[in-house]
């Protein structure tokens, strides 16, 4: 494809805003578009609900939201895609995200292709072809649980006097401790294991660890090793 | 041959009884269990159920151990989806798949996907009746169809 002649388009022009088309007019895009609008941006929402589109143009005024199809070329042709630096696909459905970066990316140039990704393991799928950027709500959140239990962030150590050892309460993790007995684990885990409390209480020794139970452990390393070796507390060798 | 099909409407169904028929191991992918009905009651292959798209689905269906691949849903995105996942993960040798939008249909060709529309030959023979009568247009109808059996 040529480059265009104008001036505007080659020369440095650092006051043009970036143009971002966001295709999809739920929740995700709606919210998008307003924040991507506050930041300067010059944004075009792709909805194709007439009556949703109609609704967000009365919320967000100065944006333009355009009625049509996100995969339907004739259509994306009118939204001056052409010149779009960026494409954000956020419907509810990954097959239509999919195609609407995919054609972005093929037939108009566009250089940066964005996908909201509803099936988590269609993240790698959708990189591998061709999507620039894939992105799923539910993997970020996943890693965020996971994150948040790994760091057990209420693992405090409680140090005995005239000795070497402290005492820890650590929250169990999504792991293989899971469903173990808490004497099998007593037995296999390189600390000594004093406690397993539910809601507070302490439980018996034939109980079950699950998901949120804590455990009190004896142990001679302060806290913050502690937290970095949990896992291996916690994942008994099986077999 | 075993043939994976994904969509089990009018075309998925037909298809599928027809490549059983002549000996094929056929399974078949649909999201609504009701859709299977159409199979009819003695169909020899295997029905399984779940949303052609989804790599797992596909998985579960034998698609590593396909030899050809259709996707035949009524959504044009899911079958460009789904046919890309068979071509691409499971590089199942033979994938087709059926797109109504002629503007996509020429995109996904290019880029490597048999593809066929049903659109474009609708339309053609239509007007081939107009043009040139009956005939002309039981000549082209017969074209494609007397090559795929005679099944009623």
């Amino acid at each position: 494809m040529p480059a265009p002649a104008s001036p505007g388009r080659l020369g440095p022009m650092p006051e043009r805003p970036a143009y971002v088309l966001v295709v999809g007019g739920g929740k995700v895009g709606f919210y998008l578009t307003h924040r991507l609008l506050k930041a300067g941006y010059e944004v075009a929402l792709i909805e194709k609900d007439r009556t949703r589109a109609a609704s967000i143009s009365a919320q967000l005024g100065s944006c333009s939201c355009l009625v049509g199809d996100g995969d339907e070329m004739a259509f994306l042709a009118t939204s001056g895609i052409e010149r779009a630096d960026v494409l954000a696909a956020v419907t509810g459905d990954d097959e239509d995200n999919l195609v609407a970066c995919q054609l972005a990316k093929w037939n108009f140039k566009v250089p940066h292709t964005i996908a909201r990704v509803n099936n988590p393991s269609n993240v790698q799928l959708f990189q591998r072809l061709g999507v620039d950027i894939a992105v799923s709500a539910t993997e970020l959140i996943l890693n965020e649980i996971d994150t948040a239990l790994a760091n057990n962030s209420d693992a405090q150590r409680l140090p005995l006097e005239g000795t070497d050892k402290g005492v820890i309460r650590l929250t169990v993790p999504a792991g293989p401790a899971v469903g173990h007995r808490f004497s099998e684990l007593a037995e296999l885990a390189s600390e000594q294991l004093l406690l397993l409390l539910r809601d507070g209480e302490p439980v018996g020794a034939d109980t079950e660890l699950a998901l949120g139970d804590q455990l009190v452990i004896l142990t001679e390393r302060p806290t913050a090793d502690f937290q970095l070796e949990s896992a291996a507390v916690l994942h008994p060798v099986s077999g | 041959m075993k043939v994976l099909i994904v969509g089990c409407g009018r075309v998925g169904a037909r298809l599928a009884r027809d490549l059983s028929e002549d000996g094929h191991e056929v399974t078949v992918v649909d999201m609504a269990r009701s859709a299977f009905e159409r199979l009819g009651q003695h169909f020899p292959g295997r029905m399984v159920l779940g949303n052609g798209t989804d790599q797992h689905v596909l998985e579960e269906a034998g698609a590593a151990e396909m030899d050809w691949f259709i996707s035949v849903t009524n959504g044009d995105n899911r079958n460009i989806m789904s046919a890309q996942v068979a071509q691409r993960i499971f590089q199942i040798p033979k994938v087709m798949t059926r797109i109504y939008d002629p503007i996509r249909e020429q995109v996904y060709r290019e880029m490597g996907l048999y593809t066929y529309c049903p659109t474009v030959v609708g339309a053609a023979i239509a007007r081939t009746y107009f043009e040139q009568g009956a005939e002309a247009a039981d000549g082209a109808r017969a074209r494609v169809t007397g090559a795929a059996g005679t099944h009623a």
